[in-house]
């Protein structure tokens, strides 16, 4: 009787959990405020970039609600930020976007990789949700796709960039690509190599590679730094290992550049590398203090207040909600129906409270995917002094 | 034989839940969302019933998420690549993994408790490599759009629809998935209670003892090993259907893991122990996440008490009185 | 060809420390101990704390790290798998157990430190440059030097101390060691509180090199049991060999390979596993650990 009872019992106790689960989850009632989505990952090795992102926007609804709510169409929203933890895992970035499906949520942040952004995306389509990776395959957000906004600039427009400003002020002739052993960092490191042949550099390393959870650098880096190259480029690297990678080549005494296309931390660089880092080139959003505002100077503060340390990936973190409730704003219908948001952000256009000047907020994107899907981020090309970020130049997407 | 038609009363009563009952409920409640949490778990419960089975013949099994991978690399490259329909390619991922897995377990099954946990640990990630390397797996930039499954027919009648002609493609995932997860549970039982399960079942007791009555071993777990990777080639390739991409990175050391703690939490001893395992973990950690960040402290810490107060898995507690008696 | 050889020996160094309380946590419970890499990470973040934050000597934030250490070490033997290794039918239910106690330090740190990379002022500047043949700071040397004194310091500590020799008892044969009047409970709390302070040490050791960050305990975790693997489970001797293998491997493979670029560690992974299938006991294990 023993294994019969098993079998049993245990397919009962399965169902029963089964139904029961179904009905907890049908007790969830409808909330009056706008809620706005968040997928990405929040734990692991790559905590960093999730969780500067979910602070990003849980601090500036938060002011939004101090200040009374967002008026769209007539109507005030209290702004409520659901996230979810999706571990890096592109299955559970499904999950996580289903979540935001059935919470009638319109409009995600994230998720943070490649691998996520590509997962997620036949449920957003199906949902009506539009949602803003930070990922960069191009698939995403060229046609058939149209749901994805590329939340950040790019490092194929970045990239670029920032060659070409190096190689007309600082003479580099020579260029080596070092990236982690993953899609994105290699996916990156590709699309770097072959900006930098296009423009006419030497391109004296592009296949070095290191596993994501390398903590001792040297040995990735000494065949590298043999080769002397002008500019040292870390592909997609992490911001916790960027320090890392810099000590070890300038331990090594290598002398020339170093850059990378990925928004950085200036507290992470400084506690992890030191004076080593100075010089480095890195890309961020409204980050340095020249072109920052009065709002963005007290986002920060509400940030640092809230969470007690500030990350200054969040310069680049703190548009996609910004944009999100923006476009609201100009279009109510889109607060249900993503084609109208579609529609809208064609002609979008307002004033970017978080920078001086006449910037203005824009969706942008035509010529990297013939529509315009991706938010226009003020391309801040930084380096890294003592501490903090220095502007070396500011170009525009388009 | 009134024993057997209570089983098979039971398991028709459970497919009728899974396949009838569930479906119905969410329509009515619109709970749409809940049909993919579902499918994974109905999935990643196949993949860790492999695991569970080279349990059941003592070996500590965490390189399944190698065989997922590659089963969802085989049917997306012949899908994409070769125009294969999706329903042909799913048994052939199923039998390719079985068969890289007798070439791999050759050697490798020789091996017992931590050993062979951290060789197939390694073989996680040699697999996650592999697929970062060859040319034909579109190495970094995974392979994606992958269309979604076409019609099955056999001599001019439709069995399976078109899924792209479907109003809601996540129920049809759902109902493909959990009639797998039944086919293969089903299969698994009345391997493991069968003759062949009594063999398997001497190897996890005693390999030395087996071998000197004249059992031959080797054989006896490679084939163990081969169904085992079957499962999770099973597994990963429908996965690979649903989200419509593949990267290297859809299958990692974290899944083999989570597989092996799946079958950990059902118990050991229990054939239907994953599906509990998978859910309860699966689950448990998608109602979390209304605690925001403190989702993975209460996670492990119930795992914790999980395992203290009930190491031998949540199917156990039900043996505690018999045990007594 | 010198400085490859020289990052080996000092990767091999750092790697064996961490591999040491590893493997004598598995040779007295045959536990193997996935929270290994999360223990490194707390003891790192104690000495960030310490030093880096309160300011006080390094030597003094070492000392706390490996307090602390070994104090949660002897509180998770005690109150964790002792009662589930009683209580449980197969001894695997422990890796269980040992995965919930990893997911449950990562979450504690996540919350505790934050999730970004931590680091602190170096310890002694300066680089050793023989004309660029070998480039090392001084404070790799330094670390490297302390590194392979606590290995030797262990291995004196196992073979001269009543308490090490216990240890090595019941490592052989934990019935026997008992039947010759260890006390098993005790020693086991006390060999699993030493693999737990190892880990923190290290960890605290390498916050001054390499730092520390939150999610980095689980990588830490398997490359630890690689190193174990190929040394032989549950042998001193052969984690020290594996910890530097591997170290010389990656030095070497990084160099040799680097112009096939993403290869390096499939090379190394999948001649693991060649390695371990011929011979499945390490290079000093006893068979079937």
């Amino acid at each position: 009787m023993d294994k019969l009872g098993q079998l049993v019992k245990s397919l009962g106790l399965i169902s029963g959990l089964l139904s029961l689960s179904l009905f907890i989850s049908l007790s969830l009632a409808q909330n009056p405020e706008l809620k706005i989505g968040f997928v990405g990952v929040t734990s692991g090795p790559a905590a960093a970039w999730g969780t500067s992102n979910l602070r990003s926007m849980e601090t500036r609804a938060a002011w939004l609600n101090e200040l009374g709510g967002v008026d769209i169409g007539g109507t005030t929203y209290d702004i409520k930020i659901v996230s979810f933890d999706d571990q890096k895992d592109p299955k559970r970035a499904i999950a996580g976007m289903e979540k935001m499906a059935a919470e009638g949520i319109h409009y995600v942040v994230g998720p943070n990789v490649d691998d996520g952004a590509a997962a997620v995306r036949p449920v957003a389509e199906a949902n009506g949700i539009m949602y803003f990776p930070y990922a960069f395959p191009k698939e995403l957000y060229t046609m058939p796709a149209s749901n994805a906004v590329l939340g950040m600039v790019a490092n194929y427009q970045s990239g670029p960039a920032i060659y070409e400003y190096l190689m007309e002020n600082k003479g580099v002739e020579t260029v080596a690509f070092v990236a982690a052993n993953e899609s994105d960092p290699l996916s990156q490191r590709d699309s770097g190599v072959a900006a930098a042949e296009a423009l006419g550099l030497t391109v004296l390393a592009s296949k070095d590679t290191y596993q994501n959870d390398t903590r001792d650098f040297t040995p990735v880096l000494t065949p590298i730094v043999k080769l002397q190259p002008d500019l040292l480029v870390l592909s997609g690297v992490a911001p916790g290992n960027a320090p890392l990678l810099i000590r070890a080549a300038r331990e090594l005494g290598y002398t020339g550049l170093i850059s990378t296309e990925t928004a950085q931390d200036a507290q992470v660089l400084m506690e992890g590398a030191g004076d080593l880092a100075n010089g480095f080139i890195s890309v961020g959003g409204a980050s340095t203090p020249e072109i920052r505002s009065e709002v963005m100077e007290e986002f920060i503060q509400r940030y640092t207040d809230m969470f007690g340390e500030y990350n200054d990936e969040s310069n680049t973190k703190v548009y996609a909600l910004e944009y999100i409730l923006e476009t609201l704003k100009a279009n109510p219908a889109a607060l249900d129906d993503v084609e109208e948001f579609k529609a809208t952000m064609d002609t979008f256009s307002v004033p970017n409270i978080y920078m001086k000047g006449d910037a203005v907020l824009e969706f942008v994107g035509m010529t990297s995917f013939g529509q315009k899907r991706q938010i226009a981020v003020p391309l801040v090309v930084n380096e890294y002094q003592n501490g903090e970020f220095v502007t070396l130049f500011v170009a525009k997407v388009d | 034989m009134k024993r057997q038609t209570i089983g098979i009363v039971a398991t028709l009563l459970f497919s009728l839940i899974v396949v009838f009952f569930i479906p119905w409920l969410l329509d009515l409640t619109g709970r749409n969302d809940l049909y993919f949490t579902l499918t994974s778990v109905a999935l990643l419960s196949i993949a860790s019933a492999g695991v569970w089975l080279t349990f059941f013949i003592g070996r500590i099994n965490m390189g399944q998420a190698a065989y997922a991978l590659m089963g969802g690399y085989i049917s997306t490259i012949l899908v994409v690549n070769y125009g294969l329909s999706f329903w042909l390619t799913l048994p052939l991922a199923g039998f390719f993994c079985a068969l890289v897995s007798v070439l791999i377990g050759l050697p490798i099954l020789r091996l017992r408790g931590v050993y062979f946990a951290m060789t197939t640990l390694v073989l996680t990630e040699v697999s996650k490599l592999l697929a970062l390397a060859l040319p034909i797996t579109g190495g970094a930039s995974g392979i994606i759009n992958i269309p979604l499954p076409k019609a099955l027919k056999i001599l001019g009648i439709t069995l399976i629809p078109d899924f792209t002609t479907l109003a809601n493609v996540k129920r049809a995932f759902y109902l493909l998935s959990v009639i797998l997860m039944i086919l293969c549970f089903a299969l698994l039982y009345r391997l493991v209670h069968s003759r062949l399960g009594q063999l398997w079942r001497s190897l996890q007791q005693n390999e030395e003892l087996a071998s000197s009555i004249g059992v031959n071993i080797s054989y006896l777990r490679l084939i163990a090993y081969a169904i085992s990777s079957f499962f999770g080639g099973l597994g990963g390739a429908v996965f690979a259907a649903i989200t419509q991409s593949m990267y290297p990175s859809n299958f990692t050391v974290n899944d083999s893991v989570n597989f092996m703690l799946n079958c950990f939490l059902g118990g050991l001893n229990y054939v239907f122990g994953p599906i509990l395992g998978t859910f309860v973990l699966y689950f448990g950690w998608d109602w979390l996440f209304r605690m925001g960040k403190y989702q993975l402290l209460i996670f492990s810490s119930v795992l914790i008490v999980l395992m203290l107060f009930l190491p031998n898995g949540l199917l156990s507690l039900r043996f505690r009185r018999k045990s007594q008696a | 060809m010198i400085q490859v050889l020289a990052n080996g020996l000092y990767l091999g160094g750092q790697y064996a420390l961490i591999a040491l309380g590893l493997t004598l946590i598995f040779a007295l419970m045959n536990v193997l101990n996935f929270a290994h890499g999360q223990m490194y990470v707390l003891g790192g973040f104690i000495t960030y704390t310490v030093y880096g934050r309160l300011g006080l000597p390094f030597i003094v934030a070492l000392l706390a790290s490996a307090i602390t250490l070994a104090l949660l070490g002897a509180a998770i033997e005690r109150f964790l798998f002792r009662p589930v290794i009683r209580r449980s039918f197969r001894e695997e239910s422990t890796m269980l157990l040992a995965a919930a106690i990893a997911f449950f330090l990562d979450a504690i740190i996540l919350l505790l430190f934050g999730e970004k990379q931590r680091g602190v002022p170096k310890i002694i500047n300066g680089v050793l440059n023989l004309n660029f043949q070998l480039v090392m700071p001084y404070d790799r040397i330094l670390i490297g030097v302390v590194a392979i004194i606590l290995i030797l310091a262990f291995i004196l500590y196992m073979q001269r101390s009543k308490t090490g020799r216990a240890l090595r008892a019941l490592a052989q044969d934990r019935v026997a060691a008992q039947l010759m009047g260890v006390q098993v409970d005790r020693y086991s709390m006390i060999g699993f509180a030493i693999g737990a302070m190892l880990a923190g040490i290290v960890g605290g050791l390498l916050v001054s090199i390499t730092g520390v960050s939150s999610g980095i305990g689980g990588p830490i975790s398997i490359k630890a049991f690689m190193m174990v693997m190929i040394g032989g489970a549950g042998v001193i001797s052969g984690a020290i060999a594996g910890g530097f293998i591997l170290g010389m491997l990656e030095s070497v493979g990084l160099s040799v390979l680097h112009s096939y670029g993403d290869i390096t560690y499939l090379v190394i992974f999948a001649s693991l596993m060649v390695f371990l299938s011929i011979r499945p006991q390490g290079l000093m294990g006893k068979p079937w650990g």
